[in-house]
């Protein structure tokens, strides 16, 4: 009983002193953040998966790094194979060995919808990047956001682009994904309206080492814009395939499709000319900006920004709600990544003005990060560029 | 921990139900079948959209799962009757891709791609996420042990000795006067079925069944399963499965501790040594770790008087 109350004592004076010395280390005290990372870092999604972990990892650093957090950052990764099974098996060990609070980094529509379920149920927040509309009309009570935008955003947005660039007769050809039918549903509905039309749609199978008798498909209506909804893997395909056959019409794909590492591997003129649009945030923010430096990037792809955020918004909610559990974070994740609060464009920036008491709103790389009440984000712009001689070069935002 | 471990436990029992299958097929008449995870895809299906779309009782749709994976299961026997060794190995993956490829193109059997979401567990809301999984350790447990028992009858039947035959000689079979095409079909039959279950059982525990889902991982992990517990015998197939599970598993905790080495090296070195351990067992322990025990044959030293010719 004496020495019981001699350590009590003993913490309460060093907690005391700490406290009044140096306001963090109390907080320093307090339950660590812990995230998993489970995302693709072999199989399909190997491509993207190695990115987005890096661009997670140099978050939690930087935030860590700064000491403005007040909690330490634990992270455990793990591959999800871009398999459902080995993904659910994964989320379980994160959840009940590693205690984690959130899981982020989920990338094939089927990975993210095996692996909520294990989530909402263990009350864990998961933030993810699947594009498929059905995602988040899933029963997961909050526990899922997506920075990713749903198809009607997407197909709209890139259908307008497209037409801007004088596009009467679309081709589309991709790969058999949730988001295939209706992004060509929305595309189509943009076309209509602009007076063009989609003239082809083929859908192929992934995997394969040749499309040509798909492209054979998809240019039979003489289309004179192609739409290539793949990703990156076959989305290089495609293209050496088209420059094979030397086909010159105007090509657009998501950023991710073909993103500057995958640029590196081929020619050049392979690439020439293709367009490129992913998520975006404010011209005037410094988000995008911040997360390429971090990275020492000049140009990401809308991948790497989403990680980004995802990270960045964890640590700003858990901060904000002063307990880092799901819970917390499902509650709590709205009060920094939107309102009328104080703009912040990094992790450490959103920390320090929280810190002054100011109420935030985290603007994103990938876009201002307000989500509706079912975890889909409600708007945003989208930032297009340009392949010029290998290299991504910026056009516009629109 | 603990209820990691019930979780895995689960899945455990699941591969061994599938390994068990698999060995009627494979192990005990001989026939190459990787298209494993295309009956676990028919098995999944049949009773996730019978239990979703028609309201039957869960036991009804693992039942209606395990017939349906079945009749797949002798169509795919008679339309391959006639092939063996490699080429029934290659028609049998390629009718597992098929299956993959029409469930993600054809959206209206099953969302395609989208996959089937809320495929109901017992008492899945009731008992809470870990209750939840306690009872299904159960099921499974018990699903496993009821096919051990029954796989274990029919490996010691005349039905098992004539697979073993058709295994190591079909033409000595042929003429011994036995319908060798009706005995592979029937393997194929009860080897499917067990799929199937296999199958329904993981989708009304996970509660999401997709495509992706039914890639040929699966049937390499169920190979392996087999390979490293013995090939042609029960024991080894439920060891083999336990033992796989917990390799795939126990890397997760090993990889991390290895110093140098970033995340996506380790998530590589972790199939890399799934790929060694295969090698390995086949290199070492061919017959796996519980080898197959056939009944030896005693050749007596000599003839005796009562058989011995009379001039």
């Amino acid at each position: 009983m004496k020495r019981l109350s001699r350590r009590t004592v003993l913490k309460s004076a060093a907690a005391a002193t700490a406290a009044l010395a140096y306001p963090f280390q109390v907080q320093a005290q307090a339950e660590p953040l812990r995230v998993g990372i489970l995302t693709p870092l072999t199989g399909a999604g190997g491509n993207d998966g190695p990115r987005m972990l890096k661009a997670m990892q140099a978050v939690f650093d930087e935030v860590n790094k700064s000491g403005a957090f007040g909690r330490k950052i634990e992270i455990t990764v793990e591959d999800d194979q871009t398999n459902p099974e080995a993904a659910v098996r994964a989320a379980r060990k994160l959840i009940e060995v590693n205690k984690v609070s959130v899981i982020m980094g989920t990338w094939a529509s089927a990975v993210t919808a095996a692996v909520a379920p294990v989530c909402w149920e263990s009350k864990t927040f998961i933030m993810t990047v699947s594009g498929a509309d059905p995602i988040t009309l899933l029963p997961h009570q909050g526990f899922l956001v997506r920075t990713q935008p749903n198809s009607r955003l997407q197909g709209t947005a890139h259908g307008e682009f497209v037409a801007s660039l004088g596009a009467k007769r679309l081709g589309i050809i991709g790969i058999q994904a949730p988001f295939a039918i209706p992004t060509k549903e929305y595309l189509e509905a943009v076309m209509k309206a602009k007076g063009g039309a989609v003239v082809s749609h083929v859908i192929y199978e992934k995997d394969k080492s040749t499309y040509r008798s798909e492209i054979d498909q998809v240019m039979r209506e003489k289309p004179d814009f192609l739409y290539l909804n793949g990703y990156a893997p076959d989305t290089v395909v495609v293209l050496r395939d088209l420059y094979r056959a030397n086909i010159n019409l105007g090509k657009f794909c998501q950023s991710y499709a073909v993103p500057q590492a995958t640029l590196d591997t081929i020619p050049p003129e392979v690439s020439e000319g293709v367009m490129t649009g992913q998520p975006s945030a404010d011209v005037e923010g410094s988000a995008y900006k911040s997360a390429c430096d971090r990275l020492g990037l000049k140009e990401i792809d809308g991948y790497v920004a989403q990680a980004t955020d995802w990270a960045s918004l964890a640590v700003l909610t858990v901060a904000k709600a002063g307990a880092a559990t799901g819970v917390a974070l499902k509650d709590t994740v709205r009060k920094v990544s939107q309102g009328g609060g104080t703009k912040v464009y990094t992790a450490v920036e959103g920390l320090k003005a929280l810190a002054a008491g100011k109420e935030i709103n985290y603007e994103g790389a990938s876009g201002p990060c307000d989500f509706n009440e079912i975890g889909d984000i409600s708007g945003c712009r989208f930032r297009y560029m340009k392949v010029a001689k290998g290299k991504l070069e910026f056009l516009k935002l629109v | 921990m603990e209820h990691y471990l019930v979780a895995m436990g689960v899945t455990a029992g699941i591969y061994a139900i599938m390994a068990l299958g698999m060995n009627v097929i494979w192990g005990m008449a001989g026939l190459i079948n990787l298209g494993l995870v295309g009956f676990f895809a028919v098995g999944a299906y049949a009773s996730g959209l019978l239990t979703l779309k028609l309201g039957w009782p869960i036991v009804a749709g693992v039942a209606a799962g395990a017939v349906a994976a079945s009749l797949v299961g002798v169509a795919v026997a008679l339309i391959t009757v006639r092939l063996r060794g490699d080429y029934l190995a290659i028609v049998t993956l390629g009718f597992a891709e098929t299956m993959r490829i029409v469930m993600s193109n054809e959206l209206w059997i099953a969302n395609g791609t989208d996959g089937l979401s809320g495929i109901p567990g017992p008492f899945r809301q009731a008992l809470g996420p870990h209750g939840f999984n306690l009872l299904f350790l159960g099921i499974v447990v018990a699903a496993t042990a009821l096919l051990f028992f029954l796989f274990q009858r029919l490996d010691n039947s005349p039905f098992g000795r004539v697979l073993r035959g058709i295994r190591e000689d079909e033409q000595v079979v042929q003429v011994a006067g036995k319908n060798v095409v009706m005995f592979k079909v029937k393997a194929f039959a009860v080897g499917t079925a067990a799929l199937g279950m296999a199958g329904a059982l993981y989708g009304h525990f996970t509660s999401y069944i997709a495509p992706d889902l039914f890639a040929p991982l699966l049937t390499l992990y169920i190979k392996l399963s087999l390979l490293a517990g013995g090939l042609g015998n029960n024991i080894g197939a439920v060891v083999g499965a336990v033992l796989v599970v917990f390799f795939l598993e126990s890397t997760r905790f090993i990889v991390p501790f290895i110093p140098e080495i970033s995340a996506v090296q380790g998530a590589a070195l972790r199939e890399i040594l799934i790929a060694v351990a295969l090698l390995l067992i086949l290199r070492t322990r061919a017959r796996g770790l519980i080898p197959e025990r056939l009944a030896q044959v005693r050749i007596p030293p000599s003839v005796p008087a009562s058989l011995s010719l009379k001039p």
